[in-house]
């Protein structure tokens, strides 16, 4: 089975902006992949002038919110670094048990790379909160904010169209639809771990899993 | 999907495609209120509104099984989809429509409302069908086998329906509803849709504003699923600048429309591009002017002759809270015409008319076309226009707007002097190189003369009033004994500038420029100081004269790339034209309004060219007469 992969358009994004940014683009992307039946949920972004959806599956929200939190705090740990969510459907295999996994196999079919490069403003310091309200000293300054504001908002929306182009481009990889109770086929959010050596490991296992590191790329 | 073949269900799937396709779109286009008029069927019931979304709603109705995907109730598509289940072979195309709302009182209102829109997105929903086997039957299908089962087909139409769904959530027009919807107010637009097999094409103008979104198509058995969107990129201003500039250019219509005859039609009205076929098109016409006359009757504006219609409207409207939303009804009549962007022109829908105050037009005509006709009504009708001049784009008001600034600087001699001697090199220019030695004296001695006394003046924008100075001089020459008279008048008042250059006895040449009053004496002593020692200076400027004649076309011709000059050079035409004519009136031009220049300068203009076309004649009647000349000589 093909792995399709997708890496989408670097934003760059303050820290404020993470859990927006994030919660637009998985979303979009789930939504897309939950063939189940869903009753979509609109969402006004909070920050930018975007309405995406959600599939209306409180457990796949609280599963986002909860990796959203987890890349923040890695951002925090790891300022001003470019960094990368992977978001991967898969497809559950049940096979023999081999030498190096009893799992069942996951066989991922779908990649897609968040590319976000986290930037810190410079008058003054985010570390204390991941509030939305930023206050800025000057008129000037706040005139910046809103014209990045806006081009991150482009930005985003470009990304979101990206995603829609994607999936429609590409649909025969998309397995058959899975008769389990979630919405959505499988899926996982890789975020970089604490270490970058650990993450690459990951990334190891993974192509061994599927057995298509060249699509991993 | 049941039992039936695979044939059958593809055909199943397609219509059924169809159907959410309309009802993903209209789900989310329609506006929950004022429904009647939104549809063109008049029916639509209330929906919800976009933000408590369809989570609440509990059951799983049939339809919404289809396609796993669950949508809230929308009648509209319900009503509108009928046609789609008898044949899968006709496009179906969802128009979205932008409309101004007219006074929310009428509800027999609908249809005509609708002729004042515009489309802001057209959604294109069609299956192809293949030429048997041409391409798919064996290209695509061995391609890619499972591409062809309904299974597949099903899973891909969820996939593009899911887009479909986010897609309409991201193009503008989605911002749009949803200010419109979550505004409690009636607002001055809404949201229309119409659902037709015929694509109706675009204007090249609208083409040229739109974009297009094209899905993937699905492929299927024998054919493919295509869907696709083409929008408005720039609706977001519609309602998020309300203070947006409105161009006076816009105004006559909506000024025109309530003052004068009902029966009048607007050539530039829009509805007429899109849908002239479905209303009658006199509808609209009346309609536009029942808002004024039907719910505001009390301050219906007074006819045309009114002054400022603009103002006497406004009035009226000012009294209803509600009323600001109408004055824009007009604005779009102009989109044909002008090469606005849609984005100009949807952000000036936006406009409340409280932005149209400061814009006073003079135009009291419906007549859709602004430029020329403002300009003329403004020049002849209205003695207050000054506001409305330096919005016109002609290039002669410009000038004026260029030229009023100089006259402060042209109370200083030196500048005015000095720039008089190169007016006389810049006239020269035009002229035939024949007299151009002449000329250049005369006007290097000007210069030598009152350069060095007028140093102080500094540099001024002589370029302005240089040539009409220069015409005063050699006007100066002829008729100087009639100057006197003018400088009599006035001479109470004080001269601010220093002695010296009163005394410098050159000051005859600012006096066109208006400052006059002050040193006449100065100025008459200085006229005939210059009169007297310039016996020389009569032949060439006899000479000039007859130079200038001959280049006053060419000059003419020059105006729009030269806008400074114009005023001044009508001003000099002036008295040109008629020597004897008081010249405190071009004096005077300075301190009145830029309207009464205008007109000054428009009948100044007159007479110049009538002259010009006497001179004309002349000169072809000589030539002529050379030409015989030779003619008999050879």
């Amino acid at each position: 089975m093909n792995c399709e992969v997708c890496s989408l358009k670097e934003l760059e994004v303050e820290h404020f902006e993470i859990r927006e940014v994030l919660r637009c683009i998985l979303h979009t992307i789930v939504f897309h992949r939950a063939l189940g039946l869903v009753r979509p949920k609109d969402i006004d972004s909070e920050l930018f002038e975007i309405t995406y959806v959600q599939c209306g599956d409180a457990e796949l929200e609280k599963k986002v919110e909860e990796k959203i939190n987890q890349f923040i705090g890695w951002v925090e740990k790891h300022p001003n670094k470019k960094s990368q969510i992977c978001l991967s459907f898969y497809e559950v295999k049940s096979k023999q048990p081999t030498w190096f996994s009893n799992k069942p196999e996951r066989v991922y079919w779908e990649q897609w790379h968040i590319n976000l490069n986290v930037q810190h403003p410079k008058a003054h310091t985010i570390k204390s909160h991941h509030s939305k309200v930023v206050v800025d000293p000057g008129v000037s300054a706040l005139e910046e904010r809103t014209v990045r504001r806006a081009a991150l908002e482009a930005s985003l929306r470009e990304v979101l169209f990206q995603i829609i182009k994607f999936v429609n481009e590409k649909k025969d990889h998309i397995p058959p639809i899975p008769n389990i109770e979630g919405v959505t086929f499988p899926y996982e959010i890789t975020l970089p771990s604490s270490s970058d050596s650990s993450f690459g490991m990951d990334m190891f296992k993974r192509m061994l899993q599927t057995g298509h590191p060249g699509m991993l790329s | 999907m049941g039992t039936s073949s695979e044939p059958a269900k593809i055909e199943q799937i397609i219509t059924e495609f169809f159907a959410k396709s309309l009802h993903i779109i209209l789900e989310s286009r329609t506006q929950p209120c004022s429904s009647s008029r939104n549809n063109y069927s008049g029916e639509q019931t209330l929906l919800s509104s976009p933000s408590s979304s369809s989570s609440s709603s509990s059951s799983v109705r049939p339809r919404d099984k289809w396609f796993n995907l669950a949508l809230r109730e929308c009648p509209a598509s319900l009503e509108n989809i009928e046609l789609w289940h008898q044949s899968n072979l006709e496009p179906m195309v969802v128009d979205v429509l932008l409309f101004q709302r007219g006074p929310v009182n009428f509800h027999d209102y609908g249809a005509e409302m609708m002729k004042k829109d515009k489309v802001i997105e057209r959604w294109v929903v069609k299956y192809e069908t293949r030429k048997s086997g041409r391409d798919f039957g064996h290209g695509g299908n061995k391609r890619n086998p499972p591409s062809a089962t309904s299974h597949s087909l099903y899973k891909k139409s969820i996939i593009l329906l899911r887009s479909l769904y986010l897609t309409v959530r991201l193009l503008p027009a989605h911002k749009l509803f949803h200010e419109l919807n979550s505004s409690g107010q009636i607002l001055t637009y809404g949201l229309a849709h119409r659902v037709s097999t015929l694509v109706e094409p675009f204007t090249r103008r609208e083409e040229v504003e739109t974009k297009e979104f094209v899905f993937t198509p699905v492929d299927t058995t024998c054919g493919r699923l295509c869907l696709s969107v083409l929008y408005s990129p720039a609706l977001s201003d519609v309602n998020s600048e309300p203070s947006t500039p409105v161009s006076p250019q816009f105004i006559p219509d909506y000024v025109g429309s309530p003052t004068t005859d009902r029966l009048k039609s607007f050539p530039s009205l829009p509805l007429a591009r899109f849908r002239s076929h479905e209303i009658p098109s006199s509808v609209p016409f009346e309609r536009r002017h029942s808002w004024s006359y039907d719910s505001y009757g009390s301050s219906a504006p007074p006819v045309s002759g009114f002054p400022s219609p603009a103002y006497s409207d406004s009035r009226g409207f000012s009294y209803n809270p509600s009323s600001h939303r109408l004055p824009p009804l007009s604005i779009p009549s102009h989109q044909s015409e002008t090469p606005r962007s849609s984005n100009a022109s949807l952000a000036t829908r936006n406009t409340n008319f409280d932005d149209f105050w400061p814009s006073p037009m003079p135009s009291p005509t419906p007549s859709p076309s602004p430029p020329a006709h403002l300009k003329s009504k403004a020049l002849l009708r209205s003695g207050s226009a000054p506001v409305s001049i330096p919005t016109t784009g002609n290039p002669a008001m410009r000038n004026i707007h260029v030229a009023t600034p100089s006259p402060p600087r042209g109370t200083k001699m030196g500048p005015s002097q000095s720039s008089n001697g190169r007016n006389l090199t810049r006239a020269r220019d035009v002229n035939p190189a024949l007299k151009y030695e002449k000329m250049n004296s005369f006007g290097k001695d000007e210069v030598g003369n009152i350069s060095g006394a007028k140093a102080s003046s500094g540099i001024s924008p002589r370029i302005s009033f240089s040539r009409s100075s220069s015409r005063f001089s050699s006007q100066d020459m002829f008729d100087y004994s009639d100057f006197a008279c003018p400088f009599a008048v006035g001479d109470d008042i004080t001269d601010p500038r220093p002695g010296p250059d009163l005394s410098d006895g050159k000051a005859h040449h600012t006096e066109p420029r208006g400052q006059v009053r002050k040193s006449q004496d100065a100025a008459v002593g200085a006229l005939v100081e210059m009169l007297s020692t310039a016996p020389p200076l009569r032949q060439d400027i006899s000479k000039s004269i007859k130079l200038s004649q001959v280049s006053e076309p060419e000059i003419w011709g020059r105006n729009a790339e030269e806008p400074a000059v114009t005023l001044e050079y009508g001003a000099g035409g002036l008295s040109n034209s008629s020597c004897n004519v008081n010249i405190t009136s071009s004096g005077l031009l300075l301190s009145k309004t830029t309207a009464d220049a205008l007109e000054e300068f428009q009948s100044y203009r007159q007479l110049k060219e009538s002259l010009l076309l006497r001179n004309g004649n002349d000169g072809t009647s000589t030539n002529a007469g050379h030409a015989s000349e030779t003619a008999d000589k050879s």
